[in-house]
């Protein structure tokens, strides 16, 4: 295969790859049901009784009531998702699965963060400085044996 | 990883660590959510049933008496401990002239279960259906049993979670009756 | 029964004095060996070598001697006991009864330590030979320390054989959910091997620490000790999964539930020194890195414990709470400390030479997988511990939960796939280009296809279109590694670690693909069923037929029997719990190889209506999820096989030429 060839082999797979990731991500969901819709919403807010688990996974009763609550303001249409979030939280404090994004508890979000750039520009750092350390490491007389190493070699154009 | 490197690094983790441990350390068993709701001092949410046997329920023809609402379940323990104490309450305050009017509100329960309850422990006020938790979700009630003290202008004025007695509510109920005709009229 | 009436009330006694003989037995052991390993460091005859295996063996006994008591308390149903009052039943069937035992804090606490002493058993065992060895018996010691700790926490605080009130003729059974499904049985006992398993390898690194011989012996010695642990969390976090599937009544395998995120730490950081350390073998690098890692596995599993079991955090497998969180801290303190001050004092023998030449190269691609399964372990300790972070410093109650860790997971998830791509066609030291280009061709068309089958499926969204791609590039990969290995050794290709390696990442694909299209795409919605009217949702038809009822002492179930598509009726049902007053959904599915059709009762039921609420999801590729769990099963297996023997004279880095024969 030569080398223009795989490369224009592979640029072709990267640019179908993009398109037909463009034309997935972008093409419409279909309806979702109002089920779906009550689950999403069930899934944002914490069950009262049942230690962390959303309403969505769990089967206690006062979950089984918010849940009934819940189908009751989506199918009356007036409130959006959120609307209705709020209200049930008014109601059931603390209820909110998902922390806020601002004061303390932003940290929830920006520590992973943090540490995915601390982890990959520590890999970084640490390649730089092998490779430095990789280069220093051969001192003249070590460069002597590769060159005494290579002069008997016969063939200097075999690569391999 | 290298030594440099670990050097400047050895008393940050160690600080984490330290501080990570001291988290844990004053972490303590979590207790029950506070009794603090949305709802006090405001209107309370209009709520309409049937009660068991005959007739409906709507809160809000409830107005110019003394509401008490008793969120309960005839299995849950606690239910059936202070259910004596309800009784009392419910007599005391039906000798009083403007006695405070006590609802059970159902919780995820039978009909059968609660009149069969009713008829062993005594107890002859009304019984309000809550067949798919509305009443619960609209007081933000999770776990029963609960209280509810809801004034004669309706507006909701006390929240009891747990086990209740007479003393406590006649009590709060007294006083909360003669701050109000003392700063009202 | 007479033998019953002879026997009734002797449990707690028994049990008892095995768990006191227990401590003591772990204490000497530890002492012996620690006394054989200081004669062997000096140079002396090493005599007292030969009781360690005797007092492990002893320890051994006793922690079987405890569970056994245990059960036959539980299966005589001697309510002398308090643990048995309040988790055993008359009414319980034989099966959950016997597994009641570890229903609740104490009895798990008894299995943990019967998990704990069998290891210990295991490496006397296998070292019987070497045990005048300094690393041995350190490492033995170690073992025997943790082991003298929780028999002194079952001994204790967490103590299964207090007696009861008197008179006590009857208890509530465990928790409904505990008997409803023959996983009970073995998801709890795997899981803790598996985390009691990497026990051994930390007692290894420590005594690696000790001695000072911190160079790669002892990892060998583990190799197959941490292969076996980490292969045992995986199926019993995968088990668990697949309880939760079929008991909990949501439809889902995985909540970011505390207790989960318990079982995933360690597994994670497990699964990152899996990969590392093959780094350290071939070229003697990373070993502070593949140390912490390890240490980190150990202590991350009582860290685990102790926020699950002592009530900090609210969990739904949380048991009642016990004054055990005391310990369990202190023993977490001690556990880091130790190791942090172990590590520190060797500092200067772990520094070791060479460099990693390329960032391209199979080592480069380790060290990446490594940040990456660290962040992960991160993100989960982080989401887990944050409301108590937020307590202590505002005295706020927050909840940190799935939402949290399903935005997070997502972009983590994806970024491991697109490694798994690339990192199993990677030579050590250095890539080419154009290496890369060959060996990549053909796992790359695989992703397209995957993405074409996906989009011809009517899949949508960016994430899983991604998982998709990248599932089917980095199984193209994995398989292209197989495939090769096949053709070159034959059935030799499937074994060792390289060749089981692949095994498992395809059922870490396969799992990584289900999830992601489970997640995206159910469709979900309740159905009003009247007796005889089908209704149809999402392409099938649901006809209630009628419904069923049983009983038995413990309990009422009601089904109601729905067919699906005019065919086979499926019963998903509602099961009163007479002692507990609690209601517990039994969800019934309908499996095929595409997708599940999973449906849920939902109360209140009255069976003389006619009518039932039931709730249907359609679920694409469960099936796959069990599958891929199989497969890492099996990959594990076979990776723990010695695999072919390189001969010392074989280059190791250079470029296969075989890959050459398979892209032309």
């Amino acid at each position: 295969m030569s080398r223009l060839k795989a490369g224009l082999t592979w640029a072709v797979m990267a640019v179908l790859t993009v398109g037909l990731l463009a034309f997935g991500a972008t093409r419409s969901s279909g309806p979702s049901t109002q089920e779906e819709r009550i689950d999403a919403i069930s899934k944002r807010l914490a069950c009262p009784t049942c230690s962390g688990e959303s309403i969505y996974v769990s089967r206690a009763s006062a979950a089984e009531s918010i849940r009934n609550e819940i189908a009751r303001q989506v199918a009356a249409g007036q409130r959006g998702d959120n609307e209705i979030v709020a209200f049930i939280e008014s109601r059931f404090p603390g209820s909110l699965l998902l922390p806020p994004t601002e004061g303390v508890d932003s940290l929830v979000w920006v520590l992973p963060v943090v540490a995915l750039v601390c982890g990959f520009g520590g890999l970084v750092v640490v390649f730089r400085r092998w490779q430095r350390e990789g280069r220093a490491r051969a001192n003249p007389d070590d460069a002597d044996i590769v060159a005494a190493a290579l002069r008997e070699h016969d063939d200097p154009t075999d690569g391999l | 990883m290298r030594p440099r490197l670990s050097r400047r690094l050895s008393p940050v983790v160690g600080l984490v660590l330290v501080a990570f441990f001291v988290v844990l350390a004053v972490s303590k068993p979590r207790e029950e959510a506070d009794v603090a709701s949305p709802l006090i001092g405001n209107p309370a949410p209009s709520v309409r049933s049937t009660l068991v046997g005959e007739g409906d329920f709507d809160l809000s023809r409830r107005k110019g008496s003394w509401v008490v609402l008793n969120f309960f379940n005839s299995t849950c323990v606690p239910c059936r401990n202070e259910h004596p104490e309800l009784v009392a309450f419910a007599d005391e305050q039906a000798g009083l002239g403007d006695g405070a009017e006590l609802f059970s509100v159902i919780n995820d329960d039978t009909d059968e279960a609660v009149s069969a309850f009713f008829a062993e422990k005594g107890g002859d006020w009304d019984k309000v259906r809550d067949p798919d938790g509305t009443i619960a979700v609209a007081f933000g009630v999770a776990k029963v049993p609960e209280t509810w003290v809801i004034d004669p202008s309706g507006f909701v004025r006390m929240r009891v979670v747990g086990e209740v007695t007479n003393s406590f509510l006649s009590g709060r109920i007294d006083s909360m009756r003669a701050m109000m005709s003392g700063s009202g009229s | 029964m007479p033998a019953v009436v002879w026997a009734s009330g002797i449990a707690g006694p028994v049990g008892r004095g095995a768990l006191l003989v227990g401590v003591v037995a772990a204490a000497f052991g530890a002492l012996a060996a620690i006394t054989a390993a200081r004669e062997s460091s000096r140079g002396e005859a090493v005599r007292t070598s030969r009781l360690v295996p005797r007092f492990v063996g002893l320890a051994f006994l006793a922690s079987f001697g405890a569970i056994v008591a245990m059960e036959w308390a539980m299966v005589t149903r001697d309510f002398s006991l308090q643990y048995v009052q309040d988790h055993g039943s008359r009414s319980t069937p034989a099966l959950y009864n016997f597994t009641a035992v570890w229903s609740a804090l104490e009895g798990s606490i008894l299995l943990w330590i019967f998990a704990l002493a069998l290891s210990a058993a295991l490496v006397a065992w296998r070292y019987r030979r070497r045990l005048d060895d300094e690393l041995i018996s350190w490492a033995i010691a170690v073992i025997c320390i943790v082991l003298v700790f929780f028999f002194v926490l079952s001994f204790g605080p967490a103590n299964p054989f207090a007696a009861g009130a008197p008179g006590v003729n009857d208890g509530p059974g465990p928790n409904p959910l505990l008997q409803n499904h023959i996983l009970v049985l073995f998801h709890p006992p795997i899981l803790y091997l598996g985390y009691v398993g990497f026990t051994v390898p930390f007692a290894f690194a420590i005594a690696a620490l000790v001695t000072g011989r911190v160079g790669e012996g002892w990892l060998i010695e583990t190799r197959r000790w941490t292969l076996f642990a980490w292969g045992f969390l995986t199926v019993g976090i995968i088990l668990g999964g697949w309880w939760s599937y079929e008991v909990l009544g949501w439809s889902g395998v995985w909540a970011w539930d505390p207790v989960e995120n318990a079982s995933l730490l360690p597994w994670l950081t497990g699964t990152a020194y899996i990969h590392s350390v093959l780094v350290q073998e071939r070229r003697g690098m990373l070993r502070v890195w593949n140390l912490s890692l390890l240490l980190s596995t150990f202590s991350l599993t009582i860290l685990g414990t102790f926020l699950t079991r002592s009530g900090v955090l609210n969990s739904v497998h949380a048991f009642s709470e016990s004054d055990i969180g005391t310990y369990l801290l202190v023993f977490f303190g001690l556990v880091v400390l130790v190791s942090l001050v172990l590590i520190g004092w060797r500092g200067d023998q772990l520094r070791s030479p060479g460099s990693i030449d390329s960032p391209v190269s199979r080592e480069g691609a380790f060290l990446a997988n490594n940040v990456l399964f660290t962040v992960f372990a991160f993100v989960v300790l982080l989401g887990t511990v944050f409301p108590l972070i937020i307590e202590a410093l505002q005295d706020r109650q927050i909840s940190v939960a799935e939402p949290f860790f399903d935005r997070l997971s997502a972009p983590i998830g994806i970024a491991m796939l697109a490694l798994m791509c690339i990192a199993p066609v990677l030579p050590w030291r250095k890539a080419s280009t154009e290496l890369l280009r060959d060996r990549l061709f053909w796992p790359a068309w695989c992703g397209i296809a995957a993405l074409v089958v996906g989009l011809l499926a009517g899949a949508h969204g960016l994430a899983s279109l991604l998982a998709f791609t990248l599932g089917g590039f980095s199984g193209g990969a994995a398989l292209r590694q197989v495939v090769l290995a096949t053709r070159r050794q034959g059935w030799r290709g499937f074994v060792g670690r390289a060749n089981g390696g692949m095994i498992v990442h395809l059922g870490v694909i396969l799992i990584a693909v289900a999830l992601s299209a489970s997640n995206a795409y159910t469709r979900s919605q309740e159905l009003r069923l009247s007796e005889g009217v089908p209704a149809s949702f999402a392409g099938h038809t649901f006809e209630l037929v009628g419904f069923s009822e049983e009983k038995d002492d413990r309990s009422t179930a009601i089904k109601a029997l729905v067919s699906i598509d005019g065919g086979q009726a499926y019963a998903p049902a509602i099961t009163k719990f007479l002692n507990m007053g609690m209601n517990v959904g039994t969800p019934s599915v309908k499996t095929t190889w595409r997708y599940d059709i999973y449906l849920t009762l939902e109360p209140p039921v009255k069976k003389d209506s006619g009518e039932a609420r039931v709730k249907v999801f359609v679920k694409p590729l469960i099936m796959w999820l069990w599958i891929g769990g199989g497969l890492m099963a099996l990959g594990t297996v076979l990776a723990a096989f010695p695999g072919r023997r390189r001969r010392p004279t074989d280059p190791t880095s250079a470029p296969v030429p075989a890959h050459e024969r398979v892209t032309t």
